[in-house]
């Protein structure tokens, strides 16, 4: 085997790296609609191509591969199991997808080429990510994403989109500084960095070390949890997943996010082992930590009236969900986590694909502004309603059968209190769910009476009046929230934008999504309803890999 | 090589900088081919020494029978005196374009030329006692550098490096002393020299004075409470700020403190006394200081300078550990930071130098318009910070693995400062290229043309005497970073050999 299973790695960045060469201007995607065609097929060819030998490398045996040694007892050393394979899968059938939309909507925010040749160097990097097999080599990959997905964050070039890819980054690095902090550590104390199912943790070595080890181990999984949205570094994905572009937003929300999960997973299962932390303090403030996390996500989701932004809350949320089922520590528990990975993966993909076409097709931003929205966009409201459903976790859709396994993972793992507090949290933050995506549906679909007559009129009566009092209005809420004063600025110029830009649609009618656009998001709809339907498969493979690990 | 060669890489450059202002030079090119030559001679000379080392010593003053200056070349000094040699051509080549504008230019060249004389002797000496009288040297051919432009802040800046240095290097003067008393002799001995009969009870005395000459010694290492000269010093043009206070300068006091813990005083008398606590104690501090100051700065020089102040801290952090792995830590992160620094620092000047911008907040836009800059700059940052693959991440890697393994209760206190220090560092290097790469240039207002701002328009990237050397800087990161495994395994054998 071998360094072929690189070749998915460095094509993507390699390609990458060359679009952001400084070429002629409009030589190549920044000039004319043939030099953006151009561009739009190499990436297309890239993005598919090292989509396929990614899986092909995933799922053809199990391959390792070490790079070089950086340092004596430290290779970069790549190894392909069932996580990896999983995550892989998962990652590259949403990029994918979401590269394809991104050819339509990418037409509006200009500056294609940069964009999409980071958009092409994260992949190489995720796919990387997913391939690591030993704790450095996670380590230096899972820097090189923030990086290089850092300047998806800060597309638009606006001050509130660079402040907001700062705090992406800035969390981001405090996170994986505390995870740093934990892989001295467990190198010191561990047979091995190499990722093993059920941990390396040498007892004999930990032994009278516990209370240090334990410490390192929880600012590990508050650091990649500061990529997986969880409380207490949570802060910068409500502020920098909504600011960039909506496929950007899309897979950082769906993917990117995931990547602190997998991080995750491969420092407490394969690493530390599930023993060593079960029944300890680390558990308990974990399971905590990820609730609170739950709830937390779902309230202010539920309150935030920028359609994007309460998508991101809503990822807070349900990757917490993730991390919970992992907290429980039972397989069954690992297992719910390992499905809602995939699924809300797709269920996410979806959502901001959704308010991604409606930014683009209408101008519209705030969940207010949709009234009525499903008599022009029929399609894109009813992708967007599946996807929804699948998120609270109505059966037969996916995310009820991840909801199932990861309440049932609660209750029979020994978790004291736990046992019930996890699932009603679970349930409830499902109700809040429903809360703020279905209203959204309904409203959509049957708007209010006097909205129905007044319909298009309201949008093109936001004058500039209009503007200050929503400005105001965001404000206002944004002091009711115990926002900063930067989140509310932002939410000033947002809505300031949201102004302009209905104004912009205003001019023309506004119609259905293009096909373009409307086909990835279908299909990431249809898989987040199919998967539920014909879920066993997956079951039986992600109940494979907690086995191995539990 | 015979041992007259080490007196020889020596004096040659003293000699021959101390010539530049005589020489009737009938252009600026024959001056730079001049200097330049010396330079590369001297440090073709040094590496071909370091490569064949000479076991004798060399002898250069005789005051009394055990009162000498002396060189002789051992592996710690083989570390300094490479860096150095490998460095000084470099810079000196960067030096004659950014030094086109301003005057003075021979006596410029002068110190610097001489300079490189001093901290090779320094790095050669044999005994504590040359060490101390070229570190006094040091001291005084850089004041010179520090005041070069004349203006009053550059004169205020020399005043305090002067104070500063003096007087710490009469605190180092004390512990000199002690060890003629107490040692069983005045030179460098792997394990340190302290006579234990002569001591009996005077432990104490002995740990206070070995305190003291660490404090001494790492004033020129800017440790806190003793920072405060070195982001001053950065009004001396860019080459000085670059390879004098962020590598030789401070590293020469970096140096010291290695010479006196491992060879003087010995780290078996040391390990885990108060007098460990007292020096972890500032030392940990400054880690944290330093890169917190470096944060509140807005000006770009004196920004990295507060950055150097933290870095060289996780020197002595290395050094304080007292473990064989502790050296180790502290000359990767010697080398690894001189290379890094010097590079952003370069990056620094060159921005200076061709759009006469020094504030961060002038920086909006400019990555576009000097693409190369600040894409090196951009990488010695992530370096700094210690993104794996790069020479950052391996020095850290091996400070940390020193302290964890030193079984001193503040050295996981010192790994958490590190992480801590590693985000500030991040923070601080990122936003200025971000700044560079992402924002807009604002509007140009009437006042710039009172001062040397250029045009925005006009900025572009600096010509190839400034950038090879910044080209050959990134090129060391990346090897050090992928290919650590030489460096480490040299390092190794130096600190064996003190176990």
């Amino acid at each position: 085997m071998g360094i072929w299973i690189l070749i998915p790695v460095f094509l993507p960045v390699i390609v990458g790296v060359l679009y952001l060469m400084p070429f002629k201007k409009d030589e190549f995607g920044d000039g004319d609609k043939e030099s953006l065609d151009r561009l739009h097929r190499l990436t297309a060819v890239v993005m598919v191509v090292s989509a396929a030998l990614a899986l092909l490398a995933a799922w053809s045996g199990e391959n390792s591969y070490t790079w070089f040694e950086l340092m004596e007892g430290i290779p970069i050393y790549f190894q392909i199991d069932g996580i990896s394979r999983l995550f892989v899968t998962v990652f590259s059938i949403a990029w994918v997808l979401v590269c394809f939309y991104s050819f339509t909507y990418m037409g509006h925010e200009g500056n294609e080429r940069r964009f999409f040749g980071f958009y092409l160097i994260v992949y190489g990097v995720l796919v990387a990510l997913c391939f690591a097999g030993n704790l450095v080599t996670l380590y230096l990959f899972y820097e090189l994403m923030t990086l290089t997905s850092m300047p998806m964050v800060l597309h638009s070039g606006s001050r509130e989109s660079i402040m907001a890819a700062l705090k992406y980054l800035f969390y981001s690095m405090c996170g994986a500084y505390l995870g740093l902090f934990a892989i001295f550590f467990l190198y010191k104390y561990c047979d091995s960095i190499t990722f093993t199912a059920g941990g390396t943790l040498n007892l004999a070595l930990a032994q009278g070390h516990t209370g240090i080890l334990l410490a390192a181990v929880m600012a590990a999984l508050i650091g990649f949890g500061a990529k997986a949205g969880m409380f207490p570094l949570h802060a910068w994905l409500p502020t920098a997943h909504p600011v960039a572009p909506a496929p950007a937003s899309a897979v950082l929300s769906g993917i990117i996010a995931k990547a602190g999960v997998l991080s995750i997973i491969r420092v407490m299962f394969y690493i530390v082992g599930a023993d060593f932390i079960r029944g300890t303090w680390v558990q308990t403030a974990w399971m905590t930590l990820s609730l609170l996390t739950v709830f937390m996500g779902s309230m202010l989701a539920f309150r935030e009236k920028v359609f994007k932004k309460r998508l991101a809350y809503s990822t807070v949320s349900q990757v917490s969900y993730i991390l919970f089922g992992l907290s429980v520590l039972s397989p069954t528990g690992m297992e719910g986590a390992l499905l809602h990975v995939v699924f809300h993966a797709f269920i996410k993909c979806a959502l901001f694909l959704t308010a991604g076409i409606f930014i683009f097709q209408a101008g519209y931003s705030r969940v207010d502004q949709l009234e009525g929205i499903g008599k022009k966009m029929p399609k894109t409201l009813w992708c967007f309603t599946f996807a929804s459903l699948a998120l609270v976790g109505i059966p037969p859709a996916s995310g009820f059968i991840s909801k199932w396994y990861l309440a049932q993972g609660a209750l029979e793992a020994e978790i004291g209190v736990f046992r019930w507090v996890g699932p009603a949290i679970l349930l409830l933050s499902a109700l809040l769910t429903a809360g703020y995506l279905l209203s959204i549906v309904t409203n959509g679909f049957f708007p209010k009476v006097k909205d129905a007559v007044h319909g298009a009129v309201v949008a093109k009566a936001s004058s500039a009046s209009d503007v200050v009092q929503e400005s105001a209005a965001a404000v206002a809420v944004g002091a009711g929230h115990g926002m900063d004063m930067t989140k509310a600025a932002d939410a000033v110029q947002e809505s300031a934008s949201d102004g302009a830009d209905a104004h912009h649609a205003s001019g023309g009618e506004i119609t259905e999504a293009p096909l373009g656009m409307l086909i990835p998001l279908a299909i990431f709809a249809a898989l987040s309803i199919l998967l539920g339907v014909f879920p066993n498969p997956l079951i039986q493979f992600v109940s494979g890999i907690a086995a191995t690990v539990l | 090589m015979s041992s007259i060669f080490l007196a020889v890489v020596v004096l040659f450059p003293i000699v021959g900088g101390a010539l530049i202002p005589l020489l009737p030079f009938r252009s600026r090119a024959q001056m730079m081919v001049y200097t330049e030559g010396v330079v590369l001679l001297n440090s073709i000379l040094a590496i071909a020494l370091l490569l064949n080392r000479p076991a004798g010593e060399f002898v250069l003053l005789r005051f009394t029978s055990n009162l000498t200056l002396s060189f002789r070349i051992d592996g710690l000094g083989t570390v300094f005196a490479g860096l150095i040699s490998v460095l000084w051509p470099l810079a000196t080549l960067y030096a004659f374009e950014y030094m086109k504008h301003e005057e003075h230019e021979k006596f410029f060249f002068m110190f610097y030329t001489i300079t490189f004389g001093i901290t090779m002797g320094i790095a050669l000496a044999e005994d504590i006692v040359t060490m101390y009288c070229f570190y006094e040297m040091l001291t005084l051919v850089t004041l010179p550098l520090v005041i070069h432009t004349l203006t009053r802040e550059a004169v205020l800046a020399g005043r305090t490096y002067l104070y500063y240095s003096l007087g710490g290097a009469a605190f180092a003067f004390i512990g000199v002393i002690f060890i003629l008393i107490y040692g069983t002799s005045p030179e460098f001995v792997a394990g340190g020299v302290l006579d234990l009969a002569k001591i009996g009870d005077r432990t104490n005395l002995l740990l206070l004075i070995y305190v003291l000459c660490f404090f001494g010694f790492s004033v020129k290492a800017a440790m806190f409470p003793f920072s405060g000269w070195l982001p001053k010093a950065g009004v001396a043009p860019t080459p000085v700020t670059a390879l004098l206070h962020a590598v030789a300068v401070v590293k020469a006091g970096a140096f010291a403190t290695m010479r006196i813990t491992y060879y003087s005083f010995g780290t078996e008398f040391l390990r885990g006394t108060w007098a460990q606590t007292a020096v972890l104690i500032p030392i940990i501090i400054t880690i944290v200081y330093g890169c917190s100051r470096a944060l509140k700065e807005t000006h770009l020089k004196r920004r990295l300078a507060w950055s150097t102040v933290s870095n060289l801290s996780y020197i002595l952090f290395g050094t304080a550990l007292m473990t064989p792995l502790g050296l180790v830590g502290a000359l990767c992160h010697m080398i690894c930071h001189a290379v890094i620094k010097i590079c952003s620092f370069f990056c620094a000047g060159a921005v200076i130098c061709q759009s006469g911008r020094e504030y961060i907040h002038q920086l909006d836009g400019l990555g576009k318009k000097m693409p190369k800059t600040f894409v090196i700059f951009t990488i010695s940052g992530l370096a700094l910070m210690g993104v794996p693959g790069l020479a950052g991440f391996i020095s850290k890697w091996n400070l940390v693995k020193a302290a964890l393994d030193s079984t001193h209760p503040l050295a996981v206190v010192g790994v958490a400062a590190l992480m801590i220090s590693a985000l500030l560092t991040a923070i601080y290097m990122l936003t200025i290229s971000v700044r560079a790469f992402v924002l807009n240039a604002p509007s140009e207002t009437k006042n710039t043309a009172e001062h040397k701002i250029v045009p925005y328009e006009e900025v572009r990237d600096p010509g190839w005497m400034m950038l090879l050397p910044l080209v050959l800087f990134i090129a060391a990161m990346v090897v050090i970073g992928l290919h650590p495994e030489p460096l480490i395994d040299a390092f190794t054998q130096i600190a064996s050999a003190l176990s």
